[in-house]
């Protein structure tokens, strides 16, 4: 194991990084990877060094955030809002997708332009469109890779719910990265 | 009301077979069959689920000020 004192430099940015994406907070994404340091020194006897230090940190943190947005779940109850509006109706017009919001061709090779660095981007800044739940129940399920009982646990929904939220941000997302990555309209 | 489900219904449909991994219903199949833009969309949902699975991280650095409180708090243990 390396000295703590390099751990810092070497992974700050990179927890960081992971952290804010899922918290989108720089504060709270600070206290997490502390947090995460502090856990990983106090049980550095447990390293075994058959994945990387980064690796294994990061596996620290990512139970530290799946902690953060339980505690949050119980703090602050889903607001009405969120509950109530349906975003369907942004989208369909009566049975049929509605003209403005018909899903595009994404055109040739979108499976590429899916692995890019522009898509991680474009995928943040839609992320940061949606609200608080929609935007973690997608987290959890397809960037964390949980589960869906799992996922809904840690967001304190029935799975039932988390359908809901699922769909909500696939709905969002499909159209914000439409619009800013894989078919911006022509100028 | 028609017996076969509407692209709203379908759309709803597809996330759900996502999370599922169940296959998808004989009326999801046939709408699928006939329109284009229903099945622009599973494309679409499943290229999203690919792309952010392996979205590499990005996003702003650890400021110095940041550093700097991160290094006392580990110096203090
Ligand atoms: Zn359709």
């Amino acid at each position: 194991m390396t000295d703590p004192n390099t751990w810092v430099d070497a992974y700050g940015t990179r927890l960081f990084r992971y952290a804010l994406s899922r918290v989108r907070d720089e504060s709270s994404a600070e206290d997490l990877i502390q947090d995460t340091f502090l856990t990983a020194l106090k049980s550095r006897d447990r390293f075994k060094g058959d994945s990387s230090e980064l690796t294994w940190m990061t596996g620290i943190l990512r139970n530290k955030i799946f902690e953060f947005y339980r505690r949050q779940a119980k703090d602050v109850p889903l607001l009405p809002s969120d509950e109530e509006s349906d975003p369907q109706n942004e989208f369909f017009d009566g049975r049929h997708w509605s003209a403005s919001s018909a899903p595009r061709d994404w055109g040739g090779e979108p499976a590429r332009k899916a692995e890019t660095a522009e898509f991680s981007a474009a995928l943040r800044r839609c992320l940061d469109a949606l609200s608080e739940n929609v935007a973690r129940a997608f987290i959890l399920r397809e960037m964390e890779g949980l589960a869906p009982k799992d996922a809904a646990e840690a967001l304190g929904v029935p799975p039932g719910h988390l359908a809901v939220l699922l769909y909500r941000a696939r709905l969002r997302l499909r159209r914000c990265l439409e619009r800013s990555h894989f078919a911006p309209e022509a100028a | 009301m028609s017996l076969l489900p509407s692209c709203r219904e379908v759309s709803r449909l597809l996330s759900e077979a996502l999370d599922s991994g169940r296959p998808l219903g004989l009326h999801v199949r046939i709408h699928l069959g006939v329109c284009e833009v229903c099945r622009r969309v599973l494309a679409q949902f499943a290229l999203i689920r690919h792309g952010a699975a392996r979205a590499p991280e990005g996003g702003p650095d650890l400021s110095p000020e940041a550093k700097a409180r991160l290094r006392r708090s580990l110096d203090g243990r």
